[in-house]
């Protein structure tokens, strides 16, 4: 039985595509060509290169200049154990490195193997990818490393003639990062009473309101709702709305055809059970006043794995579903204004 | 003083014990704190003309997360209500910025982060450049720790300086129960522990913290039902400066917090008390300078931000203890900060005064 | 003192598309907050603070993005205030704006609002990033339903609403869709999405910006061209969900127009106002809202849908820029709300405009239909004489 604190482990995994607009796409065109440039705006040269000098918000205009690819450290830090985010999976500097060229440093970072190898003042060089496995993000540059010959770049700070057109104008963005929930006193009770097969509610004292579902609160008197709230909710109703949703493709989308998802009156509760799912009514013809009555999974297959804070009254796998009960239809009308 | 209407004063300050792992939501979380803080100056919650929070769904990793938080309100009926994606302390700004409208009366600001739901040292590489940080996996740390070593550098500081402020606010922390770091430590103790990102330990970071708060703000004399000695907001100002820390021209100084600093008129008189958000232990530093303080004003009796750091909440608890050195200990004139962004990028300074 | 008058003097926006793939995320905001500047004669030097609002920063992936377009938007050493109310935060962020100007704290305010959905997907976002999201025609069409069946509206006026939002689409050179061949034919043909629901009755995912330049009464009079003068602002919410709860007939709803039309003197909104900008994603929500800010009559509302009185020619024009229908940047989109109020009653809506429009109101919604805004403009301080 699941009945201690519980954690739930969230991936928030997302392919993003940023658009990059022309400043940026200049620089990805030329950092994928090996070229790293800056833009003189303001009477500097910013590289990386903005849109708008961060001082005036003007626009940054098109003089760009070529930068590096050597430059010079002028603050830094070390990495000793990097995360899954991190480029490198060994211990390395970040840094701030005036390219030669540049008035500005920019962020990256500096593969020296040793901490002990950081300093201000270091001349370092970018490395960059292989011209094939480049996409002309920042990461190009796999990381800077000591110059081999401190002496200045060649061609930097020298006007950097842009194409007409560029031809990488989109980046990818993956996010990818991971939440760890942990099950609230409300909603492991709500997960305790499925588990034993009942379904409860939450009585407020104040306004005789029933809540069904975790939320350990009424949202309408602003009280608090624990153990001695709880009033167990019949799990026979009938459909007083509903919705079809014809799902949309995204990343990380689980369905495919339409599904219904039901709001039910529970019979003689006063109290609106959502997002339900009719196991034996095609979607095309879920309706108002139908009568159900809950399926619950077999003891032996039920697991509140799936029932967090979020999930917010959802039977996760323990409730199956509803089914029909095979009593005559009630009047729509008399139902459909309980969505809640 | 004798309050106009258009004075505004934080008249009542709650906040729930900080916790490094709460197995509350963040909608129970609110509930408790404004519960609290409605009971503390006695009065309805239909009283309350405005009610604004702040939180951010990418702590809690859920979309939409201040709605459920709503729930906390009671809303029926209606209420006019208000959500910041900032910490608690620029909710707090928008209720003073209402309450300036002069149809209301009372209104009240909430903080809230659970903290423990993400990872810090990376869940904030989405919160940079989308561009030119996020991608190398920059993480708060890193650019703390570049600021760190630039102040080392510029000869402003030294590693040992972080640590007396980590052992001084460590220190105060054991008479604030709202701490959660706490206790004595030698310097020599604190700078044997190893580098978390050169030169910083640690210890000069920011501890994770699930914690709500909540103030409540009245105008005029209205101040007066609801608190004895209301802490009145006389200066109040937030600035923001460029994202990127490599475009300002010095990160060894704040330039956002001295010019929120000078608008909230911070040099007009001596500050008793300020309540600093330095996530990092140096920042306290750059934020005193910045401040403009000297050594007469005492600095984060409760520990600060390294005894207790839920961001989104953890500025709104400067506030609040800043009101409270007014409300409840006699203080005359207190100052309470907060900050956001990489390297003190946004700061948000507000001066409080109580009457003589 | 407290409450000064509030000019609106610069309004700029996008052009609203699927996907601006010219365009950075601070290439999109700075678009319409130039395109603000350029209408205000102004310069990002002559303004004070910059407020901006979003939806979910889940859309596009940046957690807090006004931290990095501090600079874009001119905030550098400025105040820089960050929104977000869910779906009516667009709305919120012309408030919060206004209010900085009428509590005197600012002189210039530019509050800017965007959405840039084409970086990621409004479906996963609108999930929480889990499958099976019912998105937010999913979660809408029970109320839709619900509203048909007591309103005993006849089937077809969601059609109307989908094909005359469109038209007026097709008048505004901003807006995403254009769709001048629209028909109820080809509304009622298209696929049905959230039953009732069918897809050209539902809003398009738009990336796209909003930009409102706010100044005080000098401001204002010493504008070159004319302002719109803020009446009054309301935000309202109610929790999204507690036991009979009527969605359908949000008091927050009723709440939000009752506060606007007493600080506005309005006694009879139908024709004291003379058009209006509602947030209408999904097109039974034009009717549902005209009730529910009690400009018609409980389940009248779909009659001045059907006698073409909310049409651009018709005594109570509603979205006359094509409304959410037609462009629906969600971040942006109640503040595109708020600004075709304004841009109607400085009589600069070209050719959307309502001939002698003195007095508009705008609206936006969030949220499981629980959380309003709404404000009034008008040609003067005091339309109603």
């Amino acid at each position: 039985m699941a009945d201690t604190v519980q954690e739930f482990v969230f991936n928030l995994t997302f392919p993003f595509t940023r658009t990059l607009g022309s400043t940026l796409s200049t620089f990805s065109s030329a950092l994928a060509q090996g070229q790293i440039i800056g833009v003189r705006t303001g009477g500097r040269v910013i590289a990386p290169p903005l849109e708008y000098d961060p001082d005036t918000a003007a626009d940054s205009g098109t003089d760009w200049v070529r930068v590096g690819p050597k430059g010079t450290v002028s603050t830094w830090t070390w990495v000793p154990e990097p995360t899954n985010l991190h480029p490198l999976d060994h211990a390395f500097g970040f840094a701030f490195i005036t390219l030669d060229g540049a008035d500005t440093p920019m962020l990256h970072l500096v593969d020296t193997g040793s901490e002990s190898a950081m300093a201000a003042g270091m001349r370092v060089e970018a490395k960059l990818k292989a011209p094939a496995d480049r996409v002309g993000r920042i990461d190009d540059i796999i990381a800077f490393v000591p110059a081999a010959d401190p002496s200045p770049s060649e061609g930097a700070g020298e006007p950097f003639v842009a194409p007409e057109e560029n031809d990488i104008t989109e980046m990818d963005a993956y996010c990818d990062l991971q939440y760890v929930d942990n099950a609230s006193p409300t909603t492991i009770m709500w997960a305790k009473a499925l588990m034993e097969g009942r379904i409860i509610g939450q009585k407020c004292p104040q306004c005789d309101r029933t809540i069904v579902g975790p939320r350990g609160m009424c949202s309408v008197c602003a009280i608090e709702l624990d153990e001695s709230h709880i009033v167990e909710v019949p799990g026979r109703g009938v459909v007083s709305n509903f919705t079809i949703v014809t799902p949309t493709p995204y990343p990380g989308q689980t369905e495919t055809e339409p599904f219904a998802r039901c709001s039910i009156l529970l019979d003689g509760a006063d109290a609106v059970i959502a997002q339900q799912e009719i196991l034996d009514v095609p979607v095309s013809e879920i309706r108002v006043g139908i009568h159900v009555e809950v399926v619950w999974a077999p003891e032996n297959e039920r697991s509140a794995a799936d029932i967090d804070n979020r999930s917010r009254g959802s039977g996760g796998d323990i409730i199956v579903g509803w089914r029909t009960t095979g009593e005559p239809d009630e009047p729509a009308a008399r139902y459909l204004d309980r969505m809640m | 003083m004798a309050p106009t209407e258009n004075d505004i004063a934080i008249v009542g300050f709650a906040q729930l014990p900080p916790e490094r792992r709460t197995n509350l939501t963040e909608s129970d979380l609110v509930l408790r704190s404004t519960r609290e803080v409605i009971a503390q100056v006695g009065i309805d919650k239909s009283e309350i003309g405005f009610t604004v929070s702040g939180s951010c769904d990418y702590l809690s990793g859920q979309g939409f997360s201040f709605v459920q938080n709503t729930d906390a309100y009671g809303m029926v009926p209606a209420i006019n209500e208000s959500h910041v994606e900032m910490d608690g302390a620029f909710a707090m700004y928008e209720a003073y910025v209402r309450l300036l409208q002069g149809d209301i009366d009372i209104a009240m600001a909430v903080g809230v982060g659970k903290n423990s739901n993400s990872d810090p040292s990376t869940l904030f590489t989405v919160e940079f450049d989308p561009y030119y940080l996020t991608p190398l996996g920059t993480d708060t740390w890193t650019l703390a720790a570049l600021q760190a070593r630039a102040l080392i550098d510029s000869g402003k500081a030294t590693e040992r300086d972080f640590a007396e402020v980590v052992a001084r606010n460590r220190a105060n922390a054991k008479s604030n129960p709202f701490a959660q770091v706490k206790g004595d430590y030698s310097v020599d103790e604190l700078l044997a522990a190893d580098y978390v990102r050169n030169p910083l330990r640690r210890h000069d970071l920011p501890p994770t913290t699930d914690q709500a708060a909540a103030v409540i703000l009245a105008r005029g004399k209205r101040a007066y039902d609801l608190c004895e000695r209301p802490a009145w907001i006389t200066g109040i100002d937030h600035r923001i400066e460029a994202h990127l820390p490599t475009v300002r021209k010095d990160i060894t100084t704040s330039v956002s917090t001295r010019l929120a600093a000078e608008a909230a008129g911070v040099g007009k008189g001596p500050i008793d008390v300020a309540e600093i958000h330095a996530p990092f232990s140096f920042q306290e530093l750059i934020l005193r300078e910045s401040l403009g303080l000297d050594a007469s004003t005492e600095v984060n009796p409760s520990g600060g931000a390294l005894a207790a750091h839920s961001v989104m909440t953890v500025g709104l608890i400067r506030v609040g203890e800043a009101a409270n050195q007014i409300i409840k200990n006699g203080k005359n004139r207190t100052l309470a900060h907060t900050t956001s962004g990489p390297c003190l990028q946004q700061n948000l300074v507000c001066v409080m005064e109580g009457d003589q | 003192m407290s409450h000064q008058p509030v000019a609106i003097v610069g309004i700029g926006q996008t052009h609203h598309k699927r996907k601006r793939a010219d365009v950075s995320m601070a290439g999109l905001v700075r678009e319409a907050a130039q395109r603000a500047l350029e209408d205000a004669n102004m310069d990002w030097g002559d303004i004070d603070t910059v407020v901006l609002g979003k939806a979910p920063d889940f859309f596009e992936g940046v957690m807090k993005p006004e931290m990095y377009l501090a600079d874009a938007l001119g905030a550098v050493n400025k105040p820089m205030f960050r929104v977000h109310t869910a779906g009516s935060v667009g709305g919120s962020t012309g408030i919060v704006g206004s209010h900085l100007v009428s509590s005197g704290r600012h002189k210039r305010v530019l509050s800017v609002a965007f959405e840039k959905q084409s970086e990621g997907n409004a479906q996963f976002a609108l999930g929480g990033g889990k499958g099976a999201s019912i998105g937010a025609g999913g979660a809408f069409a029970p109320f839709i339903r619900s509203y048909i069946q007591r309103s005993g509206a006849p089937e077809d006026i969601g059609w109307m609403v989908a094909v005359k939002d469109r038209l007026n689409g097709a008048k505004n050179p901003y807006a995403h869709l254009k769709l001048a061949d629209i028909t109820i034919d080809k509304v009622k043909e298209s696929p049905m999405m959230w039953d009732p629901l069918r897809f050209l009755e539902s809003c398009p995912s738009s990336d796209g910006a909003c930009a409102v330049i706010f100044t005080d009464e000098d401001g204002g009079k010493a504008a070159s061209k004319p302002p719109a003068w803020v009446l009054a602002t309301a935000m309202k919410s109610e929790p999204g969900w507690y036991s009979g709860r009527d969605p359908v007939n949000p008091q927050a709803a009723h709440a939000c127009a009752q506060e606007i039309y007493k600080a506005v003197g309005i006694t009879n909104p139908r024709e004291q106002i003379d058009c209006a900008e509602l947030y209408v994603p999904f097109s039974w929500y034009e009717p549902m809202w005209l009730e529910a800010h009690e400009i018609a009559a409980p389940g009248e509302g779909w009659k001045m849908t059907q006698s073409g009185a909310t049409a651009l020619d018709g005594d109570f024009p509603v979205n006359m820029s094509g409304g959410v229908l037609s462009s629906n940047p969600i971040g942006a989109s109640g503040l595109l709300r708020f600004a075709e109020a304004a841009l109607q009653v400085r009589g600069l809506a070209e050719d959307h405009q309502v001939g002698g429009a003195n007095l508009a109101i705008a609206q936006a919604y969030g949220a499981n239909a629980q959380f309003f805004a709404m404000w009034a403009v008008g040609s003067s301080l005091n339309p109603l004489g």
